[in-house]
């Protein structure tokens, strides 16, 4: 059994009456990667700051690496943190940020001068360690705050937002990161709204909205409890569409709507009747699919609707009910 | 100390040579290198200096023309340079935590084990290095006024001492505003507001209101008082001990401004600024 790096029992943050985290509860192991999900003000950068130690609970209690919530100075040494929009001297190379960064946790300068090329050669800043940080792109300057993040060796990182703004390949860049992260035995608390991201790398998902927790397990898990999966999106060369139609209307129970008939974009339809699942999720979908392939016309995709993280995520939280 | 990633706190030896610093100085020396190496600390200086070779220049003047005794031009230079000295230094103790909070640099100092307190040491000991550069370029205009009546070693003595009293005061008083101001502009605006308002009765014509109401504005007010000590010692060439009262004022400010930093900086050195908590 994995050991229990996290965990927070009916933590609860007040702003007068308003409560910005209600009753929060989780636990989190070693080299668990937990997704950290909700709409705009749901209360996920809140939940990072109590875990983090920036702000107090108003009720509840939390533990990161076995030290309780009582002990923030210590918590602070066992986590790294990469905050939502975080700003960096404009004036210090990177170098010097993560110098300077490693003294505060202690490092001799012989230490801190280590660690620093170490860790701007992992994330990839090797190449600019002098240069200035005011030089620097922004997907440089998040993978400079991932590297200070890491600095002391954390039990417990937090990312906020890791990959706002990022272009794909910086996007695919920090992913990578922090699955080494999590490889090396960390857990990675990882906040963001990037919802593939979380399919991609989570072990887990924990959803909040209005500071609740509506749920909380393995990806699969929260998508296969959330959702009735009745259609599916096809894609074929646009030449083959008629020969799809003709393969799926021998099959009862099934309706067939073009979304795009000359890019070759389809939906099918699972009629009301439909009774054959497997746990609940039908089945009539895969006899289209089969239906397709054996009349040999090239599938380009095939996705069921509802099969998502995003579908979960919006019948959960109320950005599912506007 | 610091911690592996399955989370086990280890030992940190430090090797023979090596050596490991408190968090108030890394704070401290880092501070001050982006004051000085990121250039606004230099400007800042050459500003006052010259605005010393100005007051130097029509001091030696007026001296000449016999307007102004010797000893009052030494004593107006070195009030210039504390009086310059202390405002900057309450500038930038100002700016030192609601100015990072603006730049968003703030959180991730205070996710360091480093006490909030030790940040805010670290921070006033870096705003004071301006007041320390301000003197030391003060000290060849002094010594060109000085040198004839033997005043140099005494008015540099006594600047130095008073002057980094009040700094350091200062410092403090500018870091506390700073905490507790919800932004950067509101700590800059009242700092400015508090010091004109110690400068003030200090530049009236003719000085200071005469009277038990005058002396008592003089006593109560650090600037004004610190500033009165110093003339008291060059000017008039008395003890340092023949009007130490007036010292009360600025080791007061210092003591209490020093205090409220240390006591309450997990209160003020904190994410967010305002006086009702988080």
């Amino acid at each position: 059994m994995p050991t229990v790096t996290l965990e927070a029992k009916r933590l609860t943050k007040r702003y007068g009456a308003r409560a910005a985290v209600d009753g929060l509860s989780f636990v989190a192991h070693q080299g668990n990667v937990v997704g950290l999900l909700g709409p705009n003000g749901a209360g996920k950068t809140t939940t990072i700051r109590l875990l983090s130690t920036m702000l107090t609970p108003s009720t509840g209690e939390f533990s990161v690496a076995g030290v309780p919530s009582n002990r923030p100075a210590e918590i602070r040494r066992r986590i790294g943190v990469l905050p939502e929009s975080a700003g960096y001297p404009a004036n210090q190379t990177g170098r010097e940020y993560l110098r300077y960064h490693a003294r505060l946790f202690g490092l001799t300068r012989a230490e801190a001068e280590r660690v620093a090329t170490r860790l701007l050669a992992e994330v990839g800043l090797d190449g600019r360690t002098e240069s200035r940080i005011a030089s620097y792109s922004r997907g440089m300057r998040q993978r400079l705050g991932i590297a200070r993040a890491l600095i002391n060796d954390p039990a417990v990182v937090f990312l906020d937002e890791p990959t706002l703004g990022l272009d794909p390949a910086g996007q695919r860049r920090v992913l990578g990161t922090v699955r080494t992260i999590a490889e090396r035995g960390a857990t990675v608390v990882l906040s963001t709204h990037t919802l593939p991201e979380v399919e991609e790398i989570c072990t887990s998902v924990l959803i909040l909205d209005r500071g609740r927790v509506v749920a909380a397990s393995s990806v699969g898990d929260v998508t296969a409890a959330a959702v009735a999966r009745r259609t599916a999106r096809l894609r074929v060369p646009a030449v083959c569409v008629g020969q799809v139609r003709e393969a799926l209307a021998g099959l009862a129970g099934l309706r067939l709507d073009a979304v795009d008939d000359d890019a070759g974009a389809l939906r099918v339809s699972l009629g009301a009747d439909s009774d054959g699942s497997c746990d609940g999720i039908p089945t009539e979908l895969n006899d289209a699919l089969r239906a397709v392939l054996r009349m040999d016309v090239p599938v380009l995709s095939f996705e069921v609707d509802g099969a998502r993280l995003s579908d979960a995520f919006l019948t959960m939280t109320r950005e599912g009910a506007r | 100390m610091t911690t592996n990633v399955d989370g086990q706190v280890r030992d940190r030896e430090t090797p023979p040579g090596l050596q490991r610093y408190p968090g108030w100085w890394v704070v401290a020396a880092q501070e001050s290198r982006d004051l000085w190496v990121g250039g606004r600390g230099l400007v800042l200086v050459l500003a006052v200096s010259v605005l010393l070779s100005v007051v130097t220049y029509l001091a030696a003047t007026n001296r000449v023309l016999n307007f102004l005794e010797q000893r009052e031009a030494v004593n107006l230079v070195l009030q210039v340079a504390v009086a310059v000295g202390v405002l900057l230094t309450l500038v930038v103790g100002a700016d030192g935590i609601s100015g990072e909070r603006e730049r968003g640099t703030l959180e991730s100092l205070l996710l360091t084990p480093v006490p909030r307190r030790a940040i805010g040491l670290g921070k006033a000991a870096a705003a004071l290095s301006l007041w320390f550069a301000v003197f030391l370029v003060s000290m060849p205009y002094v010594w060109v006024l000085g040198r004839a009546i033997s005043l140099v070693t005494t008015a540099l003595l006594v600047g130095l001492f008073v002057g980094t009293v009040l700094a350091a005061a200062l410092a403090a008083i500018g870091l506390v505003i700073s905490g507790v101001s919800t932004s950067n502009k509101a700590s800059l605006s009242v700092s400015l507001f508090l010091l004109l308002a110690l400068f003030a009765p200090t530049q009236l014509p003719g000085g200071p209101p005469k009277g038990w109401f005058g002396d008592a504005l003089v006593w109560v007010n650090p600037v004004g008082s610190a500033l009165h000590y110093i003339g008291g010692v060059v000017v008039n060439g008395y003890g340092w001990t023949h009007e130490l009262p007036y010292l009360a004022a600025p080791l007061l400010a210092f003591v209490l401004a020093g205090g409220v930093l240390l006591l309450a900086g997990p209160r003020i050195v904190r994410l967010t600024g305002g006086v009702n908590g988080e």
